[in-house]
Parts: structure tokens; sequence; C-alpha cells
């Protein structure tokens, strides 16, 4: 890890005038020292967030929704059986995200803004597109972990987080802070549009801060359910993952997401496979109906394939999972 | 409005309490937790293995959360309790979870131990009667190359066990 | 003439199976538990010697290179370096057949290129960056099929595919013919990487001309060996010491480049160096178990096994030997027609090194595969197929009767627990809709009856405690307790007055900890140091008390006569401090006689064929091994072997880019071994017969038979549960789901 400069701050206000060009905000520092170690990242500043209050728990207001901050370290939300009322998917992402270990240290902030672990990105001997280089190595080469959908040209990476889907799910926006203020965005809008072609993995804007996830109450009406397929039975990112989120009103699928992990460089959502259930009882032909929707341009490499299949039995059993509760 | 002002990217001084003890450190910024402890204050139980939050056998606990040392700056602990698995015995006399550790085989070479019984020590404060599951879990971040996993639970089921038959 | 010259005295008589022993055959706390449960154990790492200086070693980026030209100034010129060895400074230090430790022509990512001393290690890192290498890049290939193919690059004179070992018996070709069944399959195993969790690594320091060498190792006299080859020392300047190690699983069988460099730089610069390497350097560079390539073809005719014919191709990097992986199929089965053909293949990857039970863990799942394929295909239970060739108690290759063979009875304890009569053609419905459930087994030889020269002495102190010293070292599998507890029972004293002192150059040689040899090795040695050292105080006693020797034992730490108690302490208290010195040496063993291992592994699974997702249940592992010393310890190494196993059957994978020869699994986030959840229920069963004439102590190792056959029997299971057969593995839900889609 190359020697940088570290500094706590106090306030938002102070840790966005202090991340100028070359620092890097630290939360639990899980993700960030692992890139840094990796050589992968090397901030001259390191700005501490975790000496800022109001940033840690979560609270309830009837009827203004569910705000989480960011500085929450994810274990807190996982544990909380209060939580678990409001907002089940969020225990049941983080029960197989990472480790406890990472989980007490890990924060919400973090976790939605953590990088992709595409093997190529993280080798720092491979100078991939992402990292400024010509081309994706994984494209022709060792590609079972990558993509199988909405790549544009430059990278097949996929969305690594757990936590994102679940909460795009239930329509979370997120608040930014900066020195020059402060905006709220869809978390779905947190990722770069691949079609952008941006070298960037997030929309956050140099200073910014993640002050605060919030899910809003049409969100929170919505019932939820997250499945992960993993090579192991825990500590793997996701090969596939789905959350998928609906009200169930006389036995019918309202307003329901549909967002996958682990498929695409960002989490997958296609309004059109939502659109297909909507208002439909939940049926074995529905949900496959609107898995094809959701993969319907699947174009997977030479090694990945199999994500097509697994995807779209994750979503019917998802469905099938929330529709039954 | 005063402003904060970065440190380092020389060594710093900071105060860590370490089992107890006041601690105080001259390390750069970037010197984690574990390089903090193993190297400059000489506590070797915790290993490194893979220094990059892949394996668990640096866990220990930062104001009682099990956590990985590698992945931990010893700056950003300033002020905070840490405890390893040399802080565990007291007067010559094992911690239950030790004493278990050995009772139920939990263990070959040894490398990951530190790390697992961190883990275990932290679930039954938390959960004096934990579930073979709930022990699991709270183990599943510390790989053991051995495979004792079995005797690892086993362990772990038994130190709470006699946890709750003592008064 | 050899074996006279090993040897030293008389054996004991090897301890009967309806012997009285108090302390061998009972559950035994490891002796250096505490030292362990509370960080105290000291490894490698965590030497630290005042005045330490840190190495790290360049390593090639390219697969293939000629290093042409190092360029170390600006290394040299940062402050903190303290010195660079490269193949343009340093002197030859002979290293496994090669003559130096940095080849003009590198032949991995990863091969070392230069190495770096420095003040620190982040010093050191980064000097790294500061060396300037000039290669010519060559053409490469780092994939097993491919290095196969003739149109790739050929990397070694000879070729890519070395010819490594033919065997025949019977006639395979006429059986063949003449079968009623007859099945072929292509068999694929992947890299599989030990990750020890203490990674390879060395301290080394002079005192003048005396080095000492602080290792991880499996093998303190084999580093000593190394050493000797590479510096032209006499034997008495090196000592080497491993005191707690990290696990090694067979890759830690001797020096390695770190530890040359080490030991040059401390000589060089006056002060102690330590070179450890770091998770990923350890995954490109401290070897592997090979991915093969097998074609298995077996026959059968009238409910029999007739022919097998069995051929392979292994990845071992640049290694000048192979991990033979026929051995299961020329000795696993009383079969009268075998073809083996083993073949090493060359590719621009890191080398092999043994990895518990080399060979036969991939030799197994191809073999055992292709027999439950034969007997589906022959129409009968692949478990009675087996029976019928698996009783014979004569070695089919040398043909000499085995010292003990109990392979049909692993085959009625294993079955009988997993409920194998429960076993459909099929397979079984799972616990939930759409889920399916299947039972497999296999079947496991290996050797495991240990060899001389192993020596041990025995201190007896004159309280009654004791100090036994020998050369061996407990790489986690419980060597220290088990030494205590032979001592202990031979002697007559508590288990808890024994210090066993391992690990150490200076003690009695012992051989290294591998090949499952320790036990069967070292332990009659222990009990014949044991057995000198009880003698010689009985003849003590005898004078003292003034009783005839012959009516003297030892028993719970005293004399005994004829009811009397006399405590060892007292016998010594007036002869101040005479000492006991006992001696044991291993004796050979027996002519004419083989010495093999056995058991089998059943496996229950249920397999998620919409997912992909395959859940092994629970595996029972019987064994035959001999006595059974440590019943504790003994359950441990079993389960660890089978957990071993299952992540090499479902998990773990080396990933190499073909372009860049990059190894892209070299951490432990995409290298998957298993965690605790992945642990199925194990259920561990001796037949515990001591082998009476193998050794004095009836026992045989342990260390790689648990290991041996899970993977085979978990896609045994697989199959049977699927109705399809996967013959690559791992069976990561990739596989399994691709294979569906083809089956389909
Ligand atoms: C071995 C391993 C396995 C893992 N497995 C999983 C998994 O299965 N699923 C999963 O979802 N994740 C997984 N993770 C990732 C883990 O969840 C993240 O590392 C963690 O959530 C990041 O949180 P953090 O607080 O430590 O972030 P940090 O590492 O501190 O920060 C991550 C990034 O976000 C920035 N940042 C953090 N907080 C803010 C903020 N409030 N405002 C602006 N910028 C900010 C940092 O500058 C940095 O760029 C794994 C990680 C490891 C090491
Ligand atoms: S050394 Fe910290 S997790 Fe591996
Ligand atoms: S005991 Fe060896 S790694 Fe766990």
């Amino acid at each position: 890890m190359k020697p940088f400069t570290y500094v706590r701050a106090t306030s938002v206000a102070e840790a966005s005038r202090m991340v100028v060009a070359g620092s890097a905000p630290l939360a639990g520092g899980t993700d960030l020292l692992g890139l840094m170690k990796g050589g992968i990242a090397s901030p001259a500043r390191l700005v501490d967030l975790g000496g800022i209050d109001g940033l840690n728990g979560w609270s309830r207001e009837r009827g203004a929704g569910l705000r989480i901050g960011a500085l929450t370290p994810l274990v807190d939300l996982e544990t909380s059986d209060q939580l678990a009322r409001h907002l089940p998917i969020v225990r049941e992402a983080l029960r197989d995200t990472a480790t406890l270990q990472l989980r007490n240290a890990g924060t919400v902030g973090g976790n939605l803004l953590q990088r992709n672990r595409c093997w190529y990105f993280r080798d720092a001997a491979i100078q991939c597109w992402l990292k400024g280089g010509t081309q994706c190595f994984a494209k022709e080469g060792e590609n079972e972990h990558h993509a199988i959908i909405g790549t544009a040209r430059g990278c097949n990476r996929v969305a690594p987080s757990d936590l994102a889907p679940a909460l795009i799910a239930h329509d979370a926006r997120v608040t930014l802070t900066s020195t020059r203020g402060t905006r709220s965005v869809l978390l779905a809008d947190l990722f770069t549009d691949p079609a952008l072609h941006s070298r960037e993995e997030h929309t956050l804007r140099r200073g910014e801060i993640l002050t605060e996830v919030q899910v809003p109450e049409s969100g929170l009406q919505r019932r939820g359910t997250y499945l992960k397929a993993m090579e192991r039975k825990t500590w793997s990112f996701a090969l596939v993952s789905v959350a998928v989120a609906a009200r169930i009103r006389g036995g019918k699928l309202r307003d329901p997401r549909i967002v996958l992990g682990g498929v695409a460089p960002v989490p997958w959502r296609v309004e059109a496979a939502e659109a297909e259930i909507d208002g439909h009882p939940f049926s074995d032909d529905l949900a496959r109906r609107a898995a094809d929707l959701l993969l319907a341009d699947a174009a997977p490499l030479a090694k990945n394939g199999y994500k097509v299949p697994l995807a779209k039995e994750l979503v019917r059993r998802a469905l099938a999972r929330i529709a039954a509760a | 409005m005063p402003t904060v002002r970065p440190s380092g990217p020389g060594a710093v001084d900071v105060e860590l309490d370490v089992n107890g003890i006041r601690t105080p450190l001259h390390v750069a910024p970037h010197t984690t937790l574990l390089d903090a402890l193993r190297e400059d204050v000489g506590l070797l139980g915790a290993k490194k293995v893979c220094d990059e939050g892949t394996c668990g056998a640096c866990t220990l606990l930062v104001d009682g959360r099990a956590v990985y040392a590698c992945m931990t700056l010893a700056v950003a602990c300033a002020g905070r309790s840490v405890e390893t698995v040399e802080g565990l015995a007291r007067d010559g006399e094992l911690h239950p979870v030790q004493e278990a550790f050995i009772a139920h085989d939990a263990f070959q070479c040894g490398f990951c131990t530190p790390g697992q019984i961190m883990s275990v020590v932290a679930l039954l404060r938390a959960t004096p009667s934990p579930s073979a599951d709930e022990v699991m879990r709270a183990v599943s971040g510390n790989l053991c190359r051995c495979g004792a996993y079995p005797n690892i639970v086993e362990a772990a089921l038994a130190a709470a066990r006699k946890g709750k038959e003592r008064p | 003439m050899e074996q006279l010259a090993l040897v030293q005295g008389d054996d004991a008589e090897a301890w009967a199976a309806d012997a009285v022993l108090t302390i061998v055959g009972r559950p035994q706390r490891r002796v250096e538990g505490a030292a362990k449960v509370t960080g105290r154990a000291r490894y490698t790492h965590d030497i630290r010697l005042p005045g330490t200086l840190h190495a790290r070693i360049l390593r090639s980026p390219h697969p293939r290179a000629r290093v042409r030209h190092v360029d170390a100034s600006r290394a040299l010129a940062l402050a903190g370096v303290r010195g660079v060895l490269h193949r343009f400074n340093t002197p030859k230090t002979a290293f496994r057949g090669e003559e130096t430790i940095f080849r003009e022509e590198v032949r991995f990512v990863g091969d070392e290129v230069a190495a770096v001393a420095a003040d620190t290690e982040a010093i050191a890192e980064a000097a790294l960056s500061l060396i300037v290498v000039d290669y010519e890049v060559l053409p490469h290939v780092v994939d097993l099929e491919e290095a196969i193919d003739a149109a790739s690059p050929r990397i070694d004179e000879k070729g890519n595919v070395l010819d490594a070992d033919r065997y025949e018996r019977g006639d395979v070709r006429k059986e063949f013919a003449a079968a009623d069944v007859v099945v072929e399959g292509t068999y694929r195993t992947s890299t599989q990487l030990h990750n020890s969790l203490e990674t390879h690594g060395a301290v080394a320091v002079w005192d003048g001309d005396q080095l000492t060498v602080y290792e991880s190792t499996q093998h303190v006299f084999g580093v000593r060996e190394g050493l000797r080859n590479a510096l032209h020392l006499p034997l008495a300047n090196i000592r080497v010491l491993c005191d707690h190690m990290g696990g090694g699983f067979g890759s830690k069988g001797g020096i390695g480049k770190y530890t040359i460099v080490a030991a040059l730089f401390a000589r060089e610069i006056g002060a102690p160096v330590r070179c450890v390497l770091d998770r990923h350097e350890e995954n490109v560079a401290a070897g592997n178990r090979s991915a093969t390539l097998q074609r298995v073809r077996a026959a059968g005719k009238d409910g029999r096994i007739t022919a097998i014919a069995h051929e392979s191709w292994s990845n071992v990097g640049q290694a000048r030997w192979v991990a033979d992986p026929t051995g299961p199929t020329k000795g696993l089965y009383d079969v009268p027609n075998v073809l083996a053909h083993a073949h090493r293949v060359l590719t621009n990857t890191g080398s092999l090194a043994a990895f518990r039970a080399p060979g036969y863990v991939e030799g197994t799942f191809a073999l055992e595969s292709a027999i439950d394929e034969l007997a589906d295909g022959m129409g009968v239970d692949p478990l009675a197929l087996r029976r019928r060739h698996a009783g014979s108690q004569v070695d089919p290759v040398s043909k000499m009767r085995y010292s003990l063979k109990r392979l049909v009875d692993c085959y009625d304890i294993g079955a009988e627990e997993i409920g194998w009569s429960r076993r459909a053609r099929g397979g079984l419905r799972g616990s939930a809709p759409g889920l399916r459930r299947g039972l497999g087994m296999a079947s496991q030889l290996w050797s495991g009856g240990g060899t001389p020269p192993a020596y041990a002495t025995v201190h007896l102190n004159p309280d009654g405690t004791a100090v036994v010293r020998i050369g061996t070292q407990d790489i986690g599998t419980g060597t220290r307790t088990v030494i205590a507890q032979v001592c202990a029972e031979e002697l007559g004293i508590d288990v808890r007055g024994v210090r066993v002192e391992i690990g150490d150059t200076d003690a009695p040689y012992a051989p290294i900890s591998a090949g499952s040899l320790t036990v069967a090795s070292i332990t009659p040695a222990v009990r014949l140091a044991a057995k000198d050292a009880r003698e010689q105080l009985l003849d003590v006693a005898s004078g003292v008390l003034e009783v005839g020797r012959a009516e003297l034992r030892v028993e719970g730490g005293a004399v005994v006569s004829r009811g009397a108690r006399t405590p060892i302490a007292k016998v010594f208290e007036d002869l101040e401090n005479y000492t006991v010195i006992g001696k044991g040496s291993r004796m050979p063993n027996p002519d004419d006689i083989v010495l093999k291992t056995f058991g089998a592994h059943f496996a229950e699974v249920e397999v998620d064929p919409a997912t992909g997702m395959v859940v092994v249940e629970r595996v029972v592992a019987v064994h035959d091994v001999g006595r059974i010393v440590d019943p504790l310890t003994a359950r441990s190494q079993v389960e660890g072997g089978v957990i071993q196993a299952l992540g090499f059957a479902l998990s773990e994978e080396r990933v190499v880019d073909k372009p860049t020869g990059r190894v892209l699994t070299s951490g432990l986030e995409t290298y998957k071994v298993p965690t605790v959840r992945d642990v199925p229920r194990i259920v561990v069963r001796f037949v515990d017969v001591p082998d009476t004439v193998a050794n004095n102590v009836g026992a045989k190792g342990l260390g790689e038979p648990p290991i041996i056959p899970a993977a085979a029997a978990v896609a045994n299971a697989v199959a049977n549960g699927l109705g399809v057969r996967i013959r690559h593995l791992p069976l990561t839900p990739r596989r399994v789901l691709d294979a569906l889609a083809a089956a389909s």
C-alpha cells in the first residue's frame, strides 16, 4: 500500500472539502484498502468518514419512508429485527454478503460504492479498458463470472453489491452531498449506464459524500425477497442474484420490480418484464415470460451461458416466494 | 470554522487500548492494525495469511466487534479498544473457548486458530446460547485449510454450554 | 547391506491386537494445545530476530522469456535497500537439478528473476519496481490441452509431452474385444492450490560460518540437505528449525528459492534475513496439484471387470516429475488386465508440488467414475461390482501378500452407515420438488507403511519425566501428541510427563512429514527408545531396590514389584544426576510383504438441476490404517482430508489467462476453498485392527487416505442423482448447468 495522508472528518461539509483530486473517502475500508493493497487505487489522501455524527443508523417515520445512514455498518441492518419488519429483503441480501467481519466493518455507502470484482480489473498488472486500457480481457478470456447482458463495447464486469439490487427493488434513493450542494438520485442512477461508455462505475462526482439511503413509503409497501447463487455456500460474490419486490393485492402482483445482480455491469432491470407481470397472479408461466423478457437481450460470452438459465430460475423462484408469502 | 488537517504520510502518534492496556503507537497512516500489532506491539497471535480480507486469520475485536485487522488502519482505531487472542487467558487460566478448542481438537496446524477463537468469543458475548447455524455463520469468515470446521463448531457449542453452567 | 547400515539394535514385539494399552488408542488432547489457543505458538512467520532484514522476490511478468540484462542500480540507490541478487551477480546455487535459482529462461509468470533485501518489507517491495529487466519474450503455452496439441509452441526441446510411466499386465486388447460391456470416458480435473495458511518462507541467520534457518517445512532435514547442496557447507554448520508450522499438504517438502535467497543475503550482509511469500506468490510459485486429462476404458464380462486401460496427461508446469494418476488403476482392484500410461506435460505455469496423495486423488476420480459407468452399463450395483475385486489379499502389481487388508470391511461398515440399500438407479427424489438425491462411493488405496531411517532418543529425567528428541515435524497432524503417547505408554509414565522436542536438525533424523509415513516411521523408533530407557531404568532399579530385574516393571510413573511401588524419582534419588538416555531406531519393513492402507467413502448428495447447486449432505469415511494411536486427532485428520477433497470436487480451481499466463485466482476471494458452511456431516469410522506385521506399534499412515476417495464418491453420487455424468471437476454450478444443457 502506498503511503498517504489521513484525516478524520467531523462533518459532511468538511469531508467534502477534504476530498480533493487524488483523495478518497474512507468508510469501513474493506473495499478501498483492498484496492490500494492490490495497486488498483492509490489515493494520496484518505478522508475518514467514521467520525461524522449522524450518518450511522436508520430511522422510520410514518409516511416518510425509511432512512439509512451511509455509515451504518452492514451488520446493524442485518441483525435488526425491527428493520426486518419494514424491509425484510435487506437481511436476506446481507446474510450472505461477504462475512461477518466484513459486515461489521463495511458500511452501506461503501457497499453501494464498492468496485467490481472482475479478476482482470483486480490484477494491477493488467491494463484493462476500465483502467484506461484499450480492451476488455474477459471478452475473449476467462469470462465465466462476467456479464451476459447490458455490456457496452468497453467492459464485461458485473455489479458486485448484494445490497444494491435489494434496495433498488424498493425504489431506494440516495442523497449525495458536496460543498456545491445536495442532490437526491435514484439508487439505480448511482450506477453509470454502460451505454455511456464511461470508465467510471458510479455517477458520484468528486467531493460528493453519500450520506443517506431513503426507501420511499411506496417502496416499503412492496413485499420483497432476495436470492443469490454462489460457488460455495457463503463468502462469494453472486454468480447471479435477484431481488424482486411487489405489492400483493388480491393475489396479484402489483407494481413489481425485478433486479438482477451478477449479470450486467449495473443492477439489471427491464421495465417490459415488470409490466408483463403487473396486475397478474403469479404462475410459473408468467414468471417465465418475465424472465425471458428480462434476459431477451442476453448475449453470453464463451463461458457464462449458464447464467441465463440460472437467472431465469432464480427470478421464477423469487416471484413464487413473494407470491406465496 | 476550524479545519482538521491531514496527518502523515510519515509516522503519527495514536493511542490504542490493547487488551486493556493503553498502547501508544507511532505508525504511518497506511499501517494496518495487523502490522501495528505484529511489528510494533509484538503481539503475534493474529496471523497474516492473505492481508486482503479473504481468510480471517487476522480476526480480532475492535470495540467488541470481530474485524479483519489487515483491513483496518491502525490510525482509525485511535482511542478504541482492541482485543486479541493474547488477552483472553486470565491469571494463567484459559478462556472457556480456548479450553473447548483444546478439548474438541478444534485445530490442526493452528494457524487459523487465534482468528477462529476471536470470532467465537465475539459470538458468545452477544449470543450466549447459539445454535449450530449461528456458530457457523459467526465463523464462516474464518477459513481453515486443515478442515477443523466440525470440531470448531463443536467447541463453540461446548463453550457456550459451559458458560451457561457457570454462575 | 543397505539396511544393516540403517538399523541399530533389535525390534520390540509388536503390541498385539488384544494388548491392554492405557494411553495408546485412547483420545489424547494435543500436547501443544495451550500454545496454539493462546497465540503463543511460534511459527516461522513469527520469528523476530533483532536487526532482521526483509527480502522480496521480483517475479517474471511473462510466461516465458529470456532474461538478457538486469539493471538494479536504481533499486540499490533507494534508501534502506541492502542488496539485490539476480542471475548476473549470484553465485551458483544448485536447486532441484538446476544450477542456479535465477533461470536464464524464465518459464512462468511468477518465476524468480531477482531478489531485494531491505530494512523493511515495504522498502524491499518498492525496490522491486525499480529493477529494470530486459526480457526477450518467447512463445508460450499454459493450457494442458493446448500444450498437448502439436501445433502449440514447443517449450522444451524434447517436446511438451513426455512419457512418464507405462505399465501393463495381462492382455487388455484381447479382453476389450471379448467384453460384454465396454465404457470409455474422458475425465478432467483442475489445478488445485494448496493454500496452506502459513505461506512458504524462511528466516536465515549466520553466526560466523554457522547457518541457522527457520523454515515452515515438512522436512527440516530436507531443507538442510538443500542448503548443503546450494551452499556447499558441512552438515555440522547448518541447523534448520521448524517449531510450529501452518500447514503444508505436501508443498513444503524441502528447500525453496526463498530459503537460498535468505541465506545468501544473510551471509552477504551479515544480518538475519526473512523471506516470506505473500498469498499471491504462494498461489503462483509454490506448487499445486496438476490439472489432468484422463482417458479410461473399462470392460466387463459375466458380472466382473475384465480390463481397464487408463491413460493420463498431467500439467506439471516445469517439474521433472509427475504425480502419476494411474496408481489406483494398477493396484486398487484385482483385475487381470490393466494398461496404464501416464504422461508429463510441460507448460508455462508454476510447477506442481506434492499435494496430499498426489496423483491418487485425480486418478481415483477417473477410475472410480469409470467403474460406476461400467457398473451402470452392466446393470449391476457399483458396490457389488467392486466387492468382486476387492477381497484379494495379494497385491496385483507385485504379486506379494499384503500385511493386512480390510477393504471389504470398509465397504460393509460404510454401506451400513450410509444406508446403501436405498440407492436406486437414476437416483432418488430430493427433499423438495425438483431436487435430486444421489448416493455414491469410491475406494481408497495408498501406501502408509512408513520406512526407516528414523531415530529417537528418550531422556529420562531423575524426577521421572522424559524428553523425547526426534527431528520430525508436526504439520498439524498431531505428531507431537502421538510421540508423547507412544513414549509414555512404553515407558510407563504419564503423557503429561513427556516433553516432545521436534523440528530441529540437531535432533536424531526423521523422515519428511509426508506420504502418510510419519506415524509408521517414527513411532516404532520412539517406542524402542522408550523401551531402551525403561530397561536401563529397570537395571538401575534392580540394583537400588535389590530386587531381581525380572520381577520389576514400570507402571504409572513407578517401578512396581510384588505390590510395592517405588516412584521413579525415588529410584533415582540417591544417584544425583544419573541420566538414562534411551535410543531407538526404525527397523526395516518386512520382506516380501506389501504395506498398504485402504478405505472407502460413501457420499449422499442433493442436486438442484435448475440452479446447478450440489449440496453434499453426508460423507461416511471408513479407513483401514492399522492401529489408531489417538482416536481424537485421527478423526480430525479424516475430516480435514474429506473437506479438502470436497473443495477439489466442488469449488477449487486455478484459472490461468491463456494470452498473459497470469493466474487469475491467486487470491482467496477467487480461489474458493471450503468454508465451515460447505461442510457436510462427516461420519468417521476406522477398522482399527493393528497391523502387527507392519511395525511394532501396528499403526500405518492416515494423512493422505482421507483425501483420496471423497471427490470420486461425490462425483458418483451426483451422477447417480442427476442421471447425467459430469466428467470434469470441480462440479461448479456452471459445469452442472452446462452438462445438463448438453444432455437435453
Ligand atoms: C473477500 C470479500 C468478499 C466480499 N463479498 C461481498 C459480497 O458477497 N457481496 C457484497 O455485496 N459485497 C461483498 N464484499 C464487499 C464488501 O461488502 C464491501 O467491501 C463493503 O461493503 C464496503 O464497505 P466499506 O464501508 O468498507 O467501504 P470502503 O472500502 O471504505 O469504501 C468503498 C468505496 O466507497 C467509497 N465510499 C465509501 N463510503 C462513502 C460515502 N459515504 N460517500 C462517498 N464515498 C464513499 C470509498 O471511497 C471507496 O471508493 C466483499 C468484500 C471482500 C473483501
Ligand atoms: S490476513 Fe486478514 S483476512 Fe486474511
Ligand atoms: S488449523 Fe490449520 S488452518 Fe485451521
